[in-house]
């Protein structure tokens, strides 16, 4: 008998716990299935009520001012809520308190006003049941019976586990509540970005994940004359330039596809019809929660820069051009003394590669007995960089790749360009210059010898012909003047390479053939050079003159001197005035007959001057006045 | 008396004409000529046999150096005197050379030998 009740007990309480867990799995399942903070409720208390034997329950929930509100409730009144709200054992701060069951309200620990409300709705027992959501308490539940009520420890139990769902419930709800208006924040947030952009002053986009067209800003719309309702229609990719179009697709489909930075560059047509080149940076969108949403880009229009850029490549490219076509060897170098660009003929004319050159120091190129100078002479250089021929008039020479040297002329210049201060110098191998220099001046020694020789033959010829004849000693001696003041003036214009011949250095040479005593004689006038032709002649006419002065002139006593002057005119067409003046020699008078002298003044060199000769007899001397037209590119000093 | 005179002087000179009036000049200022010869070989030949106290020398003799001439006399010690249409620069040390610049007088070719033999004066 006690074991059949015994068995009954057990298979009450089997029933009851059935009824239990049944209840607990439609409270998960009502909650998991909740979606707004009123079905959790309604769910939670349709579990309490079910499961806990009590005939009334509520939920309440701290409130923002830490008010404990009801925010659901089954069979209290108004007046009831109204007169118990704000009352509870705990406050928000309150630290994992434990459930408070009250099996008889009479003998609760409560003010008499409250216990007697209580009891006033009809209310005999009851439970506070704490909600803990994340070790901080929210709210409870309680539990409500119309007459005293023992709780029983499984009661207990199922109580806490009801109030540990109920809590994880409307923790899940509040984590969807936050995110809703956190994405409620983003489409708000997204939305002042639009206003923001829609005026800034660079072009602004943002893409779908696809690529295509979301949003452009207002100067980005104007770039493309496209209205905001276009903009799901608008495909930019078309007003790309075809040459550009493969190469930005590619990056921008490998930038989605990674969900990249990318950087691009390329033509796109305009509303006006006109490709402007932009540069766009761009970058991937993502949410709150890492979902990439599309790209964002800034587009900057660098058409402007991008002309200054490519005329400076042009101007460069230009420079390179020149520096390659330039005759010399052209090698340019940094402040540091390195190579940085050599033409082909520098290459050609060291014996290097070109490559072999660039990065080289510039050193590398001198012989080794200068390298030691060498840096100190580039720093000089580098103080006063102006444009000059290097080496200051030394003889100059650099050194080949194959250790041999070659004699060089070097014009250096500088320029300001962005990597610095480069030097340019423009070099030319004078080897074979100067080996033709050397070859005309062995012709020029060899023509003068030749002329000397023949003068000296002539010379010879003369003596045995003066002799043969009985000649005076006098004639031989005129003769020979003669013939050494053609010596005088071949041996000058040798000199000079028959180009020209100074008209001071002629008259100095002229006077030691026909003169003892060159003091008396006073020479004055600006530097003046005589073509080979004109300074034969002077020379000629000029003996003529030292002869007579000595034989007859100033320099036939004691006491005479002689003047000779010369000026030139400074027009278009230049003109030589020589005054040859006699003073302080004897009386002078016309002479009887007119010798081999004045025939030689007036007429020969009348006619190779090209001008008049006028010999005045004066008593106090001889005054002979030369005019000849000079030309032009003769007339600059020496 | 001009210091030429009596001198024993060697003349290597190819133009015939010029070797006539040199010898000419020099018997006008009392000099013994040797020579004149008209050949490096002949010149030699008397540089190295003949008793001589100074050498009158064409610098170019028949497109040859006269130098293997000098050089026997500079082996003597005998003074020498350099006439040459070419001017100083063909001579490797002027210094030491004296040379006399064709064509020349008679007076000029006197006082440069004068100053070969007497060369402290």
């Amino acid at each position: 008998m006690q074991q059949q009740t015994a068995v009954r007990a057990d298979g009450e309480a089997l029933v009851h716990q059935v009824d239990e867990l049944t209840a607990l799995y439609r409270l998960t399942n009502h909650l998991y299935r909740a979606r707004s903070l009123h079905d959790i409720h309604d769910a939670a208390l349709e579990a309490i009520l079910g499961t806990l034997g009590c005939s009334r329950a509520s939920l309440l929930l701290f409130d923002e001012a830490g008010v404990m509100q009801f925010v659901g409730w089954r069979g209290l009144s108004d007046s009831y809520r109204a007169a118990v709200k704000g009352h509870s054992p705990w406050n928000p701060k309150t630290v994992d308190p434990d459930p408070i069951f009250i099996g008889d309200i009479d003998l609760a620990d409560e003010p008499e006003w409250l216990k007697a409300r209580i009891k006033a709705e009809g209310i005999r027992a009851l439970a506070f049941i704490p909600l803990i959501v994340q070790g901080a308490l929210i709210g409870k539940f309680m539990t409500y019976y119309d007459r005293s009520h023992a709780f029983a420890p499984h009661e207990i139990d199922l109580a806490v586990t009801i109030a540990r769902q109920i809590g994880f419930a409307l923790e899940r709800a509040g984590a969807e509540q936050a995110r809703r208006a956190a994405e409620a924040e983003l489409r708000e947030s997204e939305e002042r970005f639009r206003l923001m952009s829609e005026n800034a002053p660079v072009m602004i986009w943002m893409s779908h994940p696809d690529g295509s067209c979301l949003h452009l800003n207002r100067m980005l719309r104007a770039f493309w004359k496209v209205e905001e309702e276009q903009l799901a229609t608008f495909d930019w990719q078309r007003t790309l330039h075809p040459e550009d179009a493969p190469e930005i697709a590619r990056l921008m489909t490998e930038a989605i596809a990674a969900q990249a930075n990318v950087r691009l560059k390329g033509r796109y047509l305009n509303a006006e019809g006109r490709y402007r080149v932009l540069e766009t940076n761009a970058q991937p969108r993502f949410s709150p929660k890492g979902e990439y949403l599309g790209m964002i880009g800034v587009n900057v229009d660098i058409t402007e820069r991008e002309q200054t850029e490519r005329e400076l490549r042009d101007s460069e490219e230009r420079f390179r051009l020149a520096v390659e076509a330039a005759p010399s060897g052209m090698i340019m170098a940094d402040a540091e003394g390195r190579i940085v660009m050599v033409n082909a003929q520098a290459a050609k004319l060291f014996g290097y590669g070109r490559g072999e050159l660039v990065g080289q120091p510039v050193d590398l190129l001198v012989p080794p007995r200068y390298q030691q100078g060498h840096p100190q002479h580039r720093a000089n250089y580098h103080r006063y960089p102006a444009a000059r021929p290097m080496g200051d008039g030394r003889e100059l020479f650099a050194r080949r790749k194959d250790g041999t040297e070659m004699p060089v002329e070097i014009s250096l210049s500088s320029m300001k360009t962005a990597k610095g201060i480069m030097t340019l110098a423009a070099v030319v191998d004078i080897g074979s210059r100067k080996r033709a220099d050397a070859q005309r001046e062995l012709l020029l020694a060899e023509l003068n010898h030749r002329v000397k020789n023949t003068l000296a033959v002539v010379q010879g010829i003369a003596r045995q012909t003066f002799r043969a004849s009985n000649a005076s000693s006098e004639a031989r001696k005129a003769f020979e003047g003669r013939l050494f003041a053609l010596s005088v003036a071949h041996s000058l214009l040798t000199r000079s390479n028959w180009e020209d011949a100074s008209l001071e250095q002629l008259a100095t040479d002229t006077l030691k053939v026909g003169i003892p005593n060159q003091a008396r004689v006073a020479l004055s006038g600006p530097p003046v050079v005589l073509p080979p032709k004109e300074a034969v002649a002077i020379v000629l006419a000029l003996h003529e003159l030292c002869t007579n002065a000595v034989k007859y002139g100033a320099l036939s006593n004691d006491t005479g001197r002689i003047d000779l002057g010369w000026s030139r005119s400074d027009d278009e067409h230049p003109r030589l005035k020589l005054v040859w003046r006699e003073h302080g020699g004897p009386l002078v008078s016309p002479p009887e007959h007119r010798g081999f002298g004045s025939f030689l003044l007036e007429r020969t060199l009348a006619q190779d001057l090209d001008g008049s000769v006028t010999a005045e007899f004066r008593p106090e001397g001889l005054v002979c006045s030369i005019d000849a037209p000079l030309p032009n590119q003769s007339g600059s000093p020496r | 008396m001009s210091v030429v005179a009596g001198k024993r002087i060697l003349v290597v000179e190819d133009e015939a004409l010029i070797a006539a009036m040199v010898e000419d000049m020099l018997k006008d200022l009392g000099a013994v000529v040797v020579g004149p010869a008209s050949t490096i070989e002949k010149g030699l030949a008397l540089a190295g046999s003949e008793a001589i106290d100074v050498a009158l020398l064409d610098v170019n003799v028949r497109d040859q150096r006269i130098d293997p001439v000098a050089d026997v006399l500079r082996g003597r010690g005998i003074p020498m005197l350099f006439a040459t249409g070419y001017g100083s620069n063909i001579f490797a040390d002027k210094r030491t050379c004296s040379w006399i610049d064709k064509p020349y007088t008679q007076e000029t070719l006197a006082s440069a030998l004068a100053k070969v033999l007497r060369p402290t004066g």
